[in-house]
């Protein structure tokens, strides 16, 4: 059974909910039968799928870890080598991607809940979240309605909704917010991008260079709607529970160029490679004056945090080309930034605002095709 | 401090004094990047002695020249 998908799937979800829906009405907290909900979705999702074994084993492991660097934390070789150890099952599962050796390795939404696991770490260290529960832990880690497709919830701001308590009248607000964006987040996964699969891509020959710019287009508008369709199931699965799951896309074909592209596009990843890759890399590199032209601590970053999304995707080559060229994209749009100075007009006057919308949905659409593995 | 920090964000992103009102949106406007921001980071940090550390910080605590002054008071205590 796939998350977000199938008649089973959505009987189960709305069958799981009625006791949060309940619960929220009456006023009383969700935040142990959240929990609760989220156990039980994993285990009939992760059971069905033959990846029950594999799921525990990665939550000991990855609590191993969180426990051990909790009690030990402080030292920076410390935050290392929690952060590996907290990696390494992702590895394996990209790993196994590519190498049948690690094949047996498979595990649904891995690199989501990694990247959760890891930022709790990040934190600790930062002392930004000063103390954290096992049970808060691992609600958060294990947190169903944004496994499988994100977007990147936020520790500190999901323990703040944890702890806050929705009156009535703000859990029907947030109730309906939920109905709706779990409603939209279907008809654009399922029915939207069902149909560009079913009447546009799956009718196009494998080769060819005019099948392969109209698949460019029809994959373009498939992925965005299937994957903004199910970070909107997922959104609105969270709210019905009271966690209010940040946004993952705010309008992408109107960016006007790449950076602001990848501040309207997959937000929750990008701002978490910003936050987490981009910020500390350029930050350390400034502190302790690593090159001689600060700038080129920029491009450097650009080109780290696009190649991690790259292989966050997969070690498939199609995916560290795409790193690769969002990395060469970035960098092109920062030394236009900085030394064509028309750039930053063009992108405020109408009708050449226009152009630059065309440019970059073209180029992000490009990127897309590269993602597809169609090219390679 | 309101005036000091205008003058830090008119210095670093070429802009007039006069501009830089205090709920001006910095990121949506175009004044600050990535790389600005922590550029803007490090010298408020210069500027009013205090530690930002801007790999944990919120984007929204420097998204305006008001929201700078209330995270710069808060660390001065």
């Amino acid at each position: 059974m796939t998350p977000y998908s199938g008649l089973l799937f959505f009987y189960l979800l709305a069958l799981f909910l009625i006791p949060a829906v309940v619960l929220g009405l009456m006023g009383k907290s969700l935040k142990q039968y959240g929990f609760v909900f989220s156990l039980i979705m994993l285990c009939i999702i992760f059971g069905e799928g033959g990846q029950l074994g594999w799921l525990i084993l990665f939550y000991l492991w990855q609590g191993a870890v969180f426990l051990a660097f909790r009690r030990w934390k402080g030292k920076r070789p410390v935050l290392w080598l929690a952060m590996i150890l907290a990696l390494l099952p992702l590895a394996f599962v990209k790993l196994g991607e590519v190498w049948s050796v690690f094949s047996v390795f498979r595990l649904l939404g891995v690199s989501y809940m990694t990247f959760r696991g890891v930022e709790v770490l990040l934190n600790l260290h930062d002392g930004t979240v000063k103390e954290i529960s096992l049970f808060r832990w691992s609600y958060f880690l294990l947190f169903f309605p944004s496994v499988s497709s994100g977007p990147i919830d936020r520790c500190r701001r999901f323990l703040a909704d944890l702890e806050g308590q929705n009156s009535q009248q703000e859990y029907i607000l947030l109730l309906r917010q939920g109905i709706r964006k779990l409603i939209g987040g279907a008809f654009s996964a399922i029915v939207l991008s069902g149909l560009i699969w079913q009447y546009w891509l799956a009718p196009l020959p494998a080769k060819g260079i005019l099948p392969t710019l109209s698949y460019m287009y029809g994959y373009t508008l498939f992925l965005f709607f299937n994957f903004a369709g199910s970070s909107s199931m997922a959104i609105g699965t969270g709210y019905i529970l009271g966690i209010q799951v940040p946004e993952n896309f705010n309008q992408p074909f109107f960016s006007v160029d790449m950076k602001d592209f990848w501040a309207r596009w997959h937000i929750s990843l990008s701002g978490w490679l910003r936050d987490y890759v981009y910020t500390r890399f350029v930050m350390a590199s400034l502190k302790n004056k690593r090159f001689k032209n600060p700038r080129t601590a920029s491009y450097i970053g650009y080109i780290l945090t696009m190649m991690t999304m790259g292989l966050w995707h997969g070690l498939a080559p199609h995916y560290l080309l795409y790193g690769a060229y969002h990395s060469a994209l970035m960098c092109l749009n920062e030394y236009l930034d900085l030394h064509w100075k028309p750039f930053k007009k063009l992108k405020r006057q109408v009708w050449s605002q226009l152009c630059c919308v065309l440019v970059t949905f073209h180029l992000f659409a490009f990127g897309l095709l590269i993602f597809s593995g169609r090219l390679l | 401090m309101e005036q000091k920090i205008a003058e830090v964000i008119a210095n670093l992103c070429g802009a007039g004094l006069e501009e830089i009102e205090p709920e001006l949106a910095l990121f949506e406007e175009g004044l600050l990047d990535s790389f600005a921001a922590i550029q803007l980071v490090m010298e408020l940090e210069e500027a009013f002695g205090v530690s930002l550390d801007m790999a944990s910080l919120p984007r929204e605590s420097i998204a305006t020249p008001a929201a700078i002054a209330r995270l710069i008071r808060e660390k001065l205590g």
